[in-house]
């Protein structure tokens, strides 16, 4: 029959493009206190927002038990796919990839008749999103998992994204901060860009408003060259046609924006917006 | 003009012919001319047209001239193109300020000229003075006539005539020193701003007292003037070294005794003034400590190189220890910088770009250190850090790439030798405030090579606006606004816009002709004189003005200027 698409809910897709491309999304989960939601099904961004303004307790998030992997790639074998292909946020970032593995490993042979293979993306929202769309549109047109994988892996590498926070204060709250811990510790307000590398989050700039964040990042955005593709994620609607406005003045291609989910915001924090650039080969 | 020196008459008498000096008469020609300009330092400083507390010329020429005689008074060498070698290499790395590179360019020149001469006549003398004047040029960007640089040119000019007529050197000096004194009095036609503030140009004033002092020593020579000091007495003459120096110990050595002691330092809240008084006591000569409180480096001349080391091991880890017996060798630069490729290879490769600052101020410091600059070498305003100190905390990061933030206009020269002296690849970004460095500082990029950061902090640094509010240290006259000492004044991207009374009003019109309201974010670093709260209300009454504004207030904690502000 067909390749099917799995990836989980960090890749920012929303449930309606996803069941148009014929994506599963296994979702992680974000606590508040003791009350567990599963991110962007039993919580959307507008929900989201409300009880982190309301709730006292700072929200938390955990990567999706084997079990929910287990089921979602039954279902797909049940449903008669002939691959699955699971594309994941970075393994350094969250216990996802990890799970997704597990459930894999841990299924019965009765069960697992076909061939799973599990990405890690090193990357994590935008900077996977289009490609696994792309895998997507490429399983609906009847490529093989050889075919779309090594084309998933070839996309990957050539992604950047550069994000401008708000504050470090959410992805040091998170522990996810990793090399931009050097930027901790200013004794200026600044608002940080920073990039995904080899998995990890890492450092950019430091830039002091705003309107220099986003011009730098357009900047950074035209000396990377040829660009095949650019997407945009926003925490908020300001953020992100403020941003756009500036990508636009450099960039003329489709520019399709997401909305970060739950997970994302708890770790980024609320005022964060993104691209994920793709270079030309 | 206020200069009031009294000169030694020119045309009293016509002494007899001199048709050649040797290295002794070099040596005593420049210790004459170093101990005229230590003497008519304060009237120098005086002729700043600036009524900011900065880097004053007279000092800063003054300090540069003692680094180099200290490194020649007690050498017996005769010839000359060793002696202005030594000097000119001394003058280079104890070079404070612009104007006391523009002065080690000076000698540099003039050690090119007598290179490997054991003696020189006057038309060595004056090719000599026209590679002085030829350097002098190089080292700045864009010459400005009517300064230090004109009275190089009008010396060399007239040296050369002179020579044409003759052969005699003292005739020579004699020409020479009429024509900077002329060229000093011209001074004021060449640059408004002199003939504004009434006053010759400072670092002109210092190259014509040097070649006073020269002019002394010929005439002494002769014997027309009795005396006949011995060069002991001349530096004797000289008032004590300004105290940055001092603190140094940079005192005389012959360099043929006694060991090279270098090594690198590692430890924890290292104390480099303590450390380097202490070497120092211990007998340490020619002293450099530099470095940061984790990290620095020792450089000492001493006998007893097993004492050094002893107390380097009672404060932390030694690394790269290198011990040179001085009898053996002639300095060279390659031991250091193969200490330094061995101390990179030590350190985790995670920062491959190193970044100094040059910083005035505990505030300024812990800002600088809070958004990960590499090492800081204190200093800026009042006191400009000499090239020597400079280089030492270059070479002595990690990385082999460094880029040097000066934040100081009267540092951007010296800190460009820098990228020349050392065997690292180094760039200045010409920062010419603390805001500046800030601001280029957080434009690092921590993705990007070198070249590519170079290029990002120099326009970071670019696309801010620093004002600096700070009190007049004299009466004068600049760029139509009357000052009176005494008086707040308000600067603009170091161009001085307001002066009054009413510290209050001095911020108001200073922020309104910096066109506040174009910009989102002011940081407001309050100096070590203003309280906290004063700077909070100062903010506040700001935001009242300027609601559309974030305002965060820093303790700066820098000498002299209440107020630094940044805008952008």
């Amino acid at each position: 029959m067909a390749v099917r698409i799995v990836t989980d809910s960090t890749a920012d897709i929303s449930q309606d493009q996803a069941g148009a491309a014929g994506i599963t999304i296994v979702p992680l989960t974000v606590f508040f206190g003791n009350e567990a939601y599963l991110d962007g099904v039993d919580l959307d961004n507008a929900g989201f927002y409300q009880k982190l303004s309301t709730s006292k307790a700072l929200p938390r998030t955990s990567q999706p038990s084997p079990a929910a992997f287990q089921e979602a790639y039954t279902r797909l074998i049940d449903e008669g796919a002939d691959a699955i292909l699971s594309i994941h946020l970075s393994a350094k970032l969250s216990g996802t990839y990890q799970s997704a593995c597990t459930a894999r490993d841990t299924l019965p042979d009765t069960v697992k008749k076909i061939p799973i293979e599990i990405i890690d993306s090193q990357s994590i929202s935008v900077g996977m999103s289009w490609a696994i769309l792309l895998a997507a549109r490429e399983a609906r047109e009847g490529l093989g998992l050889v075919e779309i994988k090594a084309h998933v892996l070839d996309q990957l590498p050539r992604t950047r994204i550069l994000a401008m926070l708000d504050t470090l204060e959410y992805l040091k709250r998170g522990g996810r901060i990793g090399g931009a811990r050097a930027m901790l510790g200013s004794m200026l307000s600044v608002k940080p860009i920073i990039s995904v590398r080899d998995g990890e989050v890492v450092p950019v700039e430091q830039p002091r408003t705003r309107s220099k964040a986003y011009a730098r990042i357009a900047q950074l955005v035209q000396e990377m060259g040829k660009v095949e593709h650019i997407s945009l994620a926003e925490s908020d609607d300001e953020v992100g046609q403020q941003l756009a406005q500036v990508i636009k003045t450099v960039y003329t291609g489709e520019l399709p924006i997401y909305r970060l989910g739950a997970v994302l915001v708890t770790h980024a924090g609320p005022g964060t917006a993104a691209v994920a650039v793709v270079s030309a080969k | 003009m206020q200069e009031q020196t009294s000169y030694t008459p020119v045309r009293t008498q016509r002494p007899r012919r001199i048709s050649v000096f040797d290295g002794q008469d070099l040596k005593k020609a420049l210790l004459a001319g170093a101990a005229s300009l230590e003497e008519h330092r304060e009237t120098i400083n005086d002729l700043n047209v600036f009524p900011v507390p900065d880097g004053d010329t007279g000092s800063n020429m003054s300090a540069t001239m003692q680094a180099a005689m200290r490194d020649i008074v007690d050498s017996e060498d005769t010839a000359a193109g060793t002696i202005a070698a030594r000097a000119a290499r001394a003058a280079l790395f104890g070079a404070r300020g612009n104007s006391g590179l523009i002065l080690s360019q000076i000698l540099r020149g003039l050690a090119q000229g007598l290179d490997k001469k054991q003696t020189f006549s006057a038309p060595d003398l004056a090719l000599a003075l026209q590679e002085a004047q030829r350097f002098a040029y190089r080292a700045v960007l864009k010459p400005v006539e009517g300064t230090i640089l004109t009275v190089v040119r009008e010396t060399a000019e007239a040296a050369q005539v002179s020579a044409q007529r003759g052969d005699d050197l003292v005739a020579l000096v004699q020409e020479v020193v009429m024509a900077a004194r002329q060229a000093v009095a011209h001074t004021p036609d060449l640059l408004p701003a002199l003939k504004e503030a009434g006053v010759v140009d400072a670092g002109g004033q210092g190259l014509s007292m040097i070649l006073e002092g020269v002019w002394h020593y010929v005439r002494r020579e002769m014997g027309t003037d009795g005396t006949g000091a011995s060069p002991a007495s001349m530096l004797h003459t000289m008032s004590p070294a300004p105290e940055t120096s001092a603190r140094k110990g940079r005192v005389t050595i012959d360099e043929e005794f006694g060991y090279e002691v270098v090594f690198l330092l590692r430890g924890e809240k290292l104390d480099v003034a303590k450390i380097r008084q202490a070497i120092i006591d211990m007998g340490g000569v020619s002293t450099v400590v530099a470095g940061d409180e984790k990290l620095l480096k020792v450089h000492t001349h001493t006998e007893q190189p097993g004492k050094v080391l002893d107390y380097g091991v009672s404060l932390g880890s030694l690394l790269d220890i290198n011990i040179e017996n001085l009898q053996e060798q002639s300095l060279t630069y390659a031991a250091a910088s193969e200490a330094e490729h061995a101390a990179e290879q030590a350190q985790p490769a995670t920062q491959q770009i190193a970044t100094v600052a040059v910083v005035a101020g505990a505030g300024f410091e812990k800002v600088f250190r809070s958004i990960g600059v590499t090492a800081i070498v204190p200093g800026g305003q009042t006191m400009n850090p000499s090239v020597e100190e400079l280089l030492t905390a270059v070479d002595a990061v990690g990385p082999h790439q460094v880029i040097l933030l000066p934040n100081n206009s009267n540092v951007v020269l010296s800190a460009r030798q820098v990228a020349s002296l050392t065997s690292k690849t180094a760039y200045i970004v010409p920062t010419e405030t603390m805001p500046q460095g800030i601001a280029a500082l957080l434009g690092f990029n921590f993705e990007a090579d070198f070249e590519s950061n170079c290029k990002v902090m120099t326009e970071a640094a670019a696309s801010i606006q620093t004002a600096e509010i700070t009190t007049a240290v004299r009466t004068a006259q600049v760029s139509g606004v009357r000052v009176r000492e005494g008086d707040y004044i308000g600067l603009v991207n170091g161009d001085l816009v307001i002066a009054g009374q009413d510290i209050e009003h001095v911020i108001q019109e200073t922020l309104q002709r910096m066109h506040i309201e174009r910009y989102e974010i002011v940081t407001l670093y309050f100096g070590e004189d203003v309280a906290r709260q004063q700077a909070e209300e100062t903010a506040k009454r700001i935001k009242g003005k300027y609601s559309h504004l974030e305002i965060e207030v820093v303790d700066g904690g820098q000498p002299h200027y209440a107020y630094i502000l940044s805008a952008e």
